[in-house]
């Protein structure tokens, strides 16, 4: 079942005059599932806010299309199903907490004690029952983003855009966040996640998205992002200086720092030649690791790319 | 209609929450003092027994209705100028980045959202007004012994001078999401233009012998809203329980009302946030 589907979507912004435009999203075509944890990744300007003001029709696309939940993101309808909570959200200041939830909850089409319950219980979820009743003025920027939380969550929706939920959370917070997030995927709700926070994205998401410049550049599981298939970390039990007559043919083997050797391969058969090799001469191996790259490097170095024009 | 009505209520909620129009509030409640303060210290006997003499009721009522006329009209147009003034950012404060958004976010219409903003601040003011106007009326009536529920009409009357001339800040608070320019329009109309191009099709027309001049100056009468007109003459003969005699004010103005307020929300259901 898909979630959210876009087809060649785009958005063009004109400059002040109208004269010049600047394409904000590029011939998006993007599918997620039902179910997922969705992390947008990209830099300012990457053009991660404007596909969710796409997707939820606070802003048209020049061109393209898409559906949210199976249904034409035309439907104001299909925002019944949908929470969201924007990056500067801004909450009346002489509302109470209770209350701003209450007229979001009003506008999403709930009401009476189920809205009160729903109310309870979500404040409760993001730790701001005592602040039930105190006007929002008085909150901080971490109980702001708590009550936006709630907020997204009150009319129990099927799927959720977050834009930077963990913005000005504490540590503790964004664990509870992160908490909160995976106790709604497991019960089957889909998150759109948009995050500068890489090591956070990489804790949570199912697949991440990488948008430069309005383009996607990579999809995938964060375990496909991050492998780097061809080099492994190599530890034996003692030292061997003559590791590289052991090499096979297209095999690098360098040393590491720490004594142990970093090998590149073309393939996983290459690197079992080498292990094969090895325990002939009974040499002890302690560790074969595959090397990853974290989210945070393989990001950089996409971008990197991308701006120096290069192929990606 | 659940979503307007909840707009509605958000926007009476934010309107009560603003100190501009706590200060509204004052003023009328100053007023509405000062009328109950010299009518208990003003002696009415001899315009009871005048009234009496005449033996009609009709006396009386002229008596009370001009009093309320009296106190009214000045406040009234103040009270205008004011509510325009304090409800002109409404519609710029709905449209910030962060507020829109979450309002867009939610299960309903653009256009329910900008009619529901729209008449929220309208109601507002509607009840800020009848407030006022069935607090002269009620305090003359009492002094007097004279009841003429007509004369709160006026309320509607002025009501619907504001909804003309908020037609129009809603206009360019969707344009530009400013208030500016809105208010600045608004006050242009009403205090200029309004009154001249009545002064004109009164007194001055007969000055006019360019044809083409006198045709645009007369198109121009019958296309912008005629305020000076409902907030004056309309305003009187309703006050003084002599009806309406010409409704062409009221039609145009009204004409130009849903003009203005289909084009707001053309635009705002066109427009990216």
């Amino acid at each position: 079942m898909i979630a959210i589907e876009t087809n060649t979507l785009s958005k063009d912004y004109e400059s002040s005059f109208g004269k010049k435009k600047v394409r904000a999203l590029n011939e998006l075509d993007l599918i997620i599932d039902k179910g997922t944890i969705f992390g947008l990744l990209g830099p300012n300007g990457a053009g991660k806010t404007t596909l969710v003001k796409l997707l939820l029709q606070i802003i048209y696309p020049t061109y393209g299309n898409a559906n949210l939940l199976g249904e034409d993101i035309n439907n104001y309808h299909l925002k019944k199903k949908i929470g969201y909570l924007p990056e500067d959200h801004k909450y009346p200041p002489y509302l109470a907490g209770g209350e701003v939830l209450k007229f979001f909850g009003k506008l999403s089409g709930l009401n009476g004690p189920i809205l009160d319950k729903r109310i309870d219980e979500l404040l409760e979820l993001v730790n701001l029952s005592k602040w039930k009743k105190s006007k929002v003025k008085t909150y901080s920027k971490g109980m702001m983003q708590r009550l936006g939380l709630a907020q997204s969550l009150i009319n129990d929706p099927e799927l959720i855009f977050l834009d930077e939920p963990t913005d000005g959370v504490d540590p503790i917070g964004r664990k509870e966040i992160r908490d909160i997030l995976l106790e709604l995927k497991s019960r089957s709700k889909t998150i759109f996640l948009n995050s500068h926070l890489l090591s956070e994205v990489e804790l949570i998401t199912d697949r991440v998205g990488i948008l430069n410049k309005g383009k996607l550049l990579r999809e995938g599981t964060v375990k496909e992002l991050t492998e780097r298939k061809e080099e492994y970390k190599l530890t034996l039990n003692d030292d061997l200086p003559e590791l590289n007559k052991y090499a096979a043919d297209n095999m690098i083997i360098t040393k590491n720092q720490d004594g142990s050797y970093a090998v590149k391969v073309d393939d996983i058969r290459t690197m079992n030649i080498l292990v094969d090799k090895l325990r002939v001469d009974n040499i002890l191996i302690k560790e074969i690791i595959l090397q990853k790259n974290t989210l945070e490097d393989m990001f950089i170095s996409l971008i990197n790319e991308e701006e120096k024009g290069g192929t990606v | 209609m659940n979503n307007i009505f909840q707009i509605i209520l958000f926007t009476i909620r934010e309107a009560l929450a603003r100190k501009v129009f706590i200060f509204f509030g004052a003023i009328i409640l100053l007023a509405l003092g000062g009328t109950l303060l010299v009518f208990l210290l003003v002696d009415i006997d001899t315009l009871t027994s005048m009234a009496n003499q005449s033996g009609q009721n009709y006396m009386m009522q002229e008596i009370v209705n001009s009093l309320e006329l009296l106190i009214v009209t000045p406040l009234a147009n103040l009270g205008l100028l004011l509510a325009i003034f304090s409800s002109s950012s409404f519609v710029p404060v709905m449209l910030e980045k962060g507020n829109i958004d979450l309002l867009l976010s939610k299960p309903i219409s653009r256009t329910q959202l900008i009619l529901g903003k729209y008449l929220g601040v309208v109601f507002f003011v509607f009840l800020n007004i009848f407030f006022f106007v069935f607090g002269v009326w009620l305090i003359i009536s009492i002094k007097f012994g004279y009841w003429d529920a007509s004369f709160l009409t006026l309320s509607f009357v002025i009501t619907f001078a504001f909804s003309v001339l908020y037609a129009l800040i809603l206009l360019f608070g969707v344009m530009t999401k400013n208030s500016i320019l809105g208010m600045m329009v608004a006050y242009f109309i009403f205090l200029i233009l309004s009154p001249l191009l009545l002064l004109y099709n009164e007194k001055l027309n007969e000055f006019v012998t360019n044809e083409i001049v006198s045709t645009i100056l007369d198109g121009f009468y019958f296309i912008v809203p005629q305020t000076a007109e409902i907030m004056g003459r309309i305003m009187i003969d309703l006050a003084m329980g002599k009806g309406i005699a010409n409704f062409q004010p009221i039609i145009t103005s009204f004409l130009f009302l849903i003009l203005v307020v289909i084009f707001s929300v053309f635009l705002f259901r066109k427009k990216d946030f």
